[in-house]
């Protein structure tokens, strides 16, 4: 038998010259069982092709895939994207409630209190004189000194007029 | 267009992912963790199924990049693991049943011989064997998917073939 044709087909195919169907010519015809000696070193390089393509992944990945697949699908739909932060929010929602309450009625007390206690409001605006002042200690305790200075100066003068 | 559906479109590519995963990771736990991983984000990506040219390609290569990436946490690089060598006795039983006992031990030490020197191999040569000898990719498909040109591919499957050739006339000059 003549294998000439083989042996191009090998050559041209280590160059990476052959079509996928002349190496699938080749893988078949190193599976049959008569390979000539001379050719028989490459027998397992195609035979390796053959085995490698074997491996598979069995029917319960199939069924553990579609089921992460739907369980997923399942989950999304009804909730939406945020489900778990709507879910979140239902259950504070009460206290929330009860927070702008407390709130609300905080500030309308404290309102009340500061229009009717009339009294108050002149010293708080002293207070506020006061606090704008950048040392208001300094500049407070200066004035009784001032004022017995000036006192000092008035019985001077008063002594002087005698 | 036709509508892509994940049970009858994706799903069946499980066994080429796995494939190649394999050929990278060179482990099947972690290559079957990486075709799982892979449809998840398939999956996840539906939104974009219409605008994809070829859905088997688009798989794949997210496929090799999971796969990368666990052979690389693993800090392996190219080392082979004795797993392969485990499993393959059963595969190769049924390989080598058409010939003569004595003939069939030593035809199953070559094979293991070259399965070795191919799991040596650089990853980017072993993924485009994998892909053009076991899945039958045309270099185009392969160029697409790896991000390379054409005589890229060209080149190191050159390479590849070049060191398995050498390899299988080097056992048979000394011996196994």
């Amino acid at each position: 038998m003549d294998y000439k044709y083989i042996e191009q087909l090998l050559e041209r195919y280590w160059a990476c010259e052959t079509s996928l169907q002349e190496e699938q010519i080749l893988r078949t015809f190193f599976q049959q069982a008569e390979v000539p000696v001379h050719l028989m070193p490459y027998k397992a390089v195609f035979d390796v092709q053959q085995e490698q393509a074997e491996p598979t992944l069995g029917e319960d990945f199939d069924t553990r895939m579609l089921h992460m697949i739907e369980g997923e699908t399942v989950k999304a739909l009804p909730l939406g994207g945020a489900g778990r932060g709507a879910a979140w929010g239902a259950f504070f929602r009460p206290f929330y409630q009860a927070a702008g309450l407390v709130a609300l009625i905080l500030t309308i007390g404290m309102a009340a209190q500061r229009s009717f206690d009339g009294s108050e409001e002149p010293q708080q605006a002293q207070y506020a004189q006061i606090d704008s002042m950048e040392n208001p200690v300094q500049e407070v305790t200066p004035l009784p000194e001032q004022q017995a200075a000036l006192a000092v100066e008035q019985t001077d003068s008063m002594n002087l007029t005698r | 267009m036709k509508k892509i559906s994940f049970r009858d479109d994706v799903l069946p590519l499980k066994n080429r992912l796995y494939r190649l995963a394999l050929r990278i990771t060179l482990n099947p736990a972690e290559a079957e963790d990486a075709v799982q991983d892979s449809l998840i984000r398939v999956w996840e990506h539906r939104d974009e199924w219409e605008q994809i040219k070829s859905m088997e390609a688009y798989a794949l290569t997210i496929c090799r990049n999971i796969s990368l990436d666990m052979a690389g946490h693993a800090g392996r690089g190219n080392v082979q693991l004795s797993t392969i060598n485990l499993s393959t006795d059963s595969q190769l039983s049924t390989l080598n049943s058409q010939l003569l006992p004595d003939e069939s031990q030593e035809q199953k030490e070559r094979i293991a011989l070259v399965r070795k020197i191919m799991d040596t191999l650089p990853e980017v040569q072993r993924s485009i064997m994998e892909l053009r000898d076991i899945e039958g990719k045309t270099y185009q498909e392969i160029a697409d998917m790896l991000k390379l040109s054409e005589t890229q591919v060209k080149v190191y499957l050159h390479r590849a073939r070049t060191s398995i050739r050498q390899q299988a006339e080097k056992i048979e000059k000394y011996g196994l």
